[in-house]
């Protein structure tokens, strides 16, 4: 009931606004619609359906500017054929932004917040992600989740002040069971449909449960240098509470920096953090990660006026393994010391930059998993575009990173209309 | 022997002074060249602009592209800062993007996209990459240093009832974007009216037009442009609307904080 007197609202007031341009150049209206429809490609994925998706998406984006201040909002509705409800309808963003003096920016409402080096790897934002969008095919833009915060930034001579706010914990989305399978520890197994449906257990809703993202950041020369802070929860339910025999967010620090500059003729990064597991802080209770370092280093580089490719290199490194691998029961999955993953982005354009072929993969040497996004983007005209992609992974164990969507692979088409 | 000095002398003379009249030539070509790369790139100490572009491919299919760009010269003829931020198509709506041109080095370029609030850095090697999928490369945007070739003045003439200098400039450097390059210079206000550029192969391969020129803030401005692709047979045209001039831009706007908060003083 209450959705629905929302969706009213919000056309009323889109109705109250008249044309696009009501004040002349005050605010503005635009957004896209989508059609998204996907398959599974094993027949064996355990999932209640073979669509990975099917779903029809309108958006409406609304921006507004007064003097000294301005607004945004984002909302989409969705008609998805096989949930139930078929219909549903998200506030992606909607904020307000605006100045106080010369030095202090804020940005207070749902956002969504990014920040780092890597390119979809991610050591110190701590923001949400959605990859039950990012596997599917929806757009880059759901592969972030929106947060409802409060976001401030100070600028002085010294550098950039950064700080996020999140009162109610913003967990990532991850695969449920329901269109995408998982490895369930407690199955020892691939598992997905109604009996598996899955959700981590939120911390309370209390003051001292919210999230804060802190950076600092500044220029050296044409070098870009940051530190970050990062006080709240691990974003994925990594922890087991083996009372209730429920998944959970464990308390989670992280301390980190970046630097990112050109060289040879593109550009590097290199980035690291250290994962302060705080409810595991000796590293001997095996149902809570341990603490972790974690660093990368990457190198994008355009090689001919329409091909650019790029490489990362990641490494995670468990700390106290020793004592992780003594408290470790018998039967379960054991985590390596060390962890690499290695990325690598290609991206082609052609026919006057309407036709895009795109390619990203992951490869694990040390989980021996892979993960491959493909795509095809045409742009028939400046209003309408057509895609075709899929979604790869292949794994040896079903516990690793990639290995635990093994049986998710997919193909989609997608066809956008902007306004 | 004394009479083949006299001709040694004679034609040394002669070879000198040639040479000297060469070389003035080539100065005066130079000259016209930095004042055509000032005309068209650094006009005032800043800009604004509405930019309408409009890529029309061989079978005469039009795609639309609508950005406000803002210009800070830092030194006349030297570094400078572009912002840019889109309007349309709906794809590519509220991105900005942002260069500090640095001549003679790569320049540093930054893309922000607001649905990921991501601020992406963009490895600039090859300034002769397309400007958004159009027949303009970055360099064309921004322009190429008036130094990185050599100019020579090869005849004065009319073009459509203006005078005009003609000058070829070749790069002292071998250079991807072309082999040669013949600039019809306008003489009385240095504007470049028609820019052909030639491969190695001396080919036409494009061709630049200033198609409209008329007088802002007291500054001769073209105010539509085309290139003209030969060889694809198409061709991109560039409109520049609500020109304003010396608005007195800060620097503080070609950083991170107003790529990610585009100043809406200029930008509506």
């Amino acid at each position: 009931m209450f959705r629905h007197k929302f969706v009213i609202i919000t056309f009323a007031l889109l109705l109250l606004m008249g044309s696009p341009a009501t004040k002349a150049g005050e605010t503005y209206l635009s957004g896209f619609l989508q059609g998204l429809y996907g398959g599974g490609l094993d027949s064996d994925n355990p999932t209640l359906t073979e669509l990975t998706a099917s779903e029809t998406r309108l958006q409406l984006k609304l921006e507004s500017f007064s003097d000294g201040a301005e607004f945004f909002g984002r909302l989409d509705f969705v008609y998805d054929d096989y949930n139930d409800p078929n219909v549903d309808l998200e506030l992606r963003e909607g904020y307000t932004k605006f100045r106080v003096g010369n030095n202090l920016d804020f940005k207070i409402g749902r956002q969504i917040v990014t920040w780092g080096t890597g390119d979809l790897i991610f050591i110190n934002d701590l923001f949400a992600k959605d990859y039950r969008s990012f596997f599917i095919g929806r757009d880059d833009q759901y592969l972030k989740a929106p947060q409802n915060v409060l976001r401030a930034a100070y600028y002085t001579g010294l550098g950039t002040f950064s700080a996020v706010y999140t009162p109610r914990f913003t967990p990532n989305r991850i695969p449920t069971g329901e269109r995408l399978s998982y490895y369930n520890p407690m199955v020892g197994g691939i598992v997905g449909g109604e009996d598996f449906y899955f959700e981590g257990r939120m911390p309370e809703a209390k003051l001292k449960n919210g999230e804060f993202a802190a950076q600092f950041s500044r220029y050296f020369g044409t070098a870009d240098v940051a530190a970050y802070f990062y006080r709240g929860f691990y974003k994925n339910p990594t922890g087991m509470d083996m009372v209730n025999m429920e998944a959970y967010y464990p308390r989670l620090n992280v301390y980190g920096a970046s630097i990112r500059m050109p060289a040879l003729g593109g550009i590097a990064w290199l980035e690291t953090g250290y994962y302060d597991s705080r409810e595991d802080i000796d590293g001997d209770d095996p149902t809570i990660p341990n603490s972790t370092l974690s660093s990368m280093i990457g190198f994008e580089r355009q090689l001919t006026s329409t091909f650019t490719a790029n490489l990362q290199y990641q490494n995670k490194t468990i700390l106290d393994h020793d004592t992780y691998l003594a408290s470790l029961p018998e039967g379960f999955n054991e985590t390596d010391e060390m962890y690499h993953l290695i990325t690598s982005r290609v991206t082609k354009l052609m026919l006057m930059e309407t036709l895009i072929l795109s390619g990203f993969v992951f490869y694990s040497p040390s989980d021996e998993d892979f993960y491959g996004k493909f795509s095809v983007s045409y742009k028939y005209t400046d209003a309408l575009t057509l895609t075709m992609g899929g979604n790869i992974f292949d794994g040896n164990d079903g516990y690793t990173e990639f290995g635990a969507f093994q049986k998710n692979d997919n193909v989609y088409i997608k066809v956008t209309y902007g306004y | 022997m004394k009479f083949q000095k006299i001709i040694m002398v004679i034609l040394l003379a002669l070879f000198s002074g040639s040479v000297n009249l060469a070389a003035q030539d080539n100065n005066k070509a130079e000259e016209i060249m930095k004042k055509a790369h000032l005309a068209l790139f650094y006009a005032g100490d800043d800009g604004a602009a509405e930019v309408t572009m409009k890529i029309v491919n061989s079978k005469g299919k039009e795609r639309l592209r609508e950005f406000t760009m803002l210009r800070l010269d830092i030194e006349e003829g030297g570094k400078q800062d572009y912002y840019t931020y889109f309007k349309k198509p709906s794809d590519v709506s509220r991105l900005t993007f942002m260069v500090h041109k640095i001549p003679f080095s790569s320049d540093n370029r930054w893309l922000y996209i607001p649905s990921v609030d991501l601020v992406k850095r963009i490895s600039a090697d090859d300034k002769n990459s397309s400007f958004v999928g159009s027949d303009f490369t970055y360099e064309d945007v921004s322009g190429r240093h008036w130094s990185e070739d050599n100019h020579k003045l090869i005849r004065e003439e009319k073009l459509n009832g203006r005078d005009v200098y003609v000058i070829e400039s070749v790069p002292k450097e071998k250079y991807k974007g072309f082999a040669r390059k013949v600039s019809f210079i306008d003489k009385e206000n240095y504007l470049p009216l028609k820019e052909e550029y030639y491969n190695k192969k001396d080919a036409l391969k494009r061709v630049f037009t200033a198609e409209k020129v008329e007088l802002v803030d007291g500054i001769q401005t073209a105010t539509l442009r085309k290139m003209v692709n030969v060889k694809k047979d198409q061709y991109t045209t560039v409109e520049f609307s609500s020109i304003k001039y010396n608005v007195g831009m800060k620097e503080e706007v070609f950083t991170e904080r107003f790529l990610k908060n585009p100043p809406r003083e200029y930008i509506r």
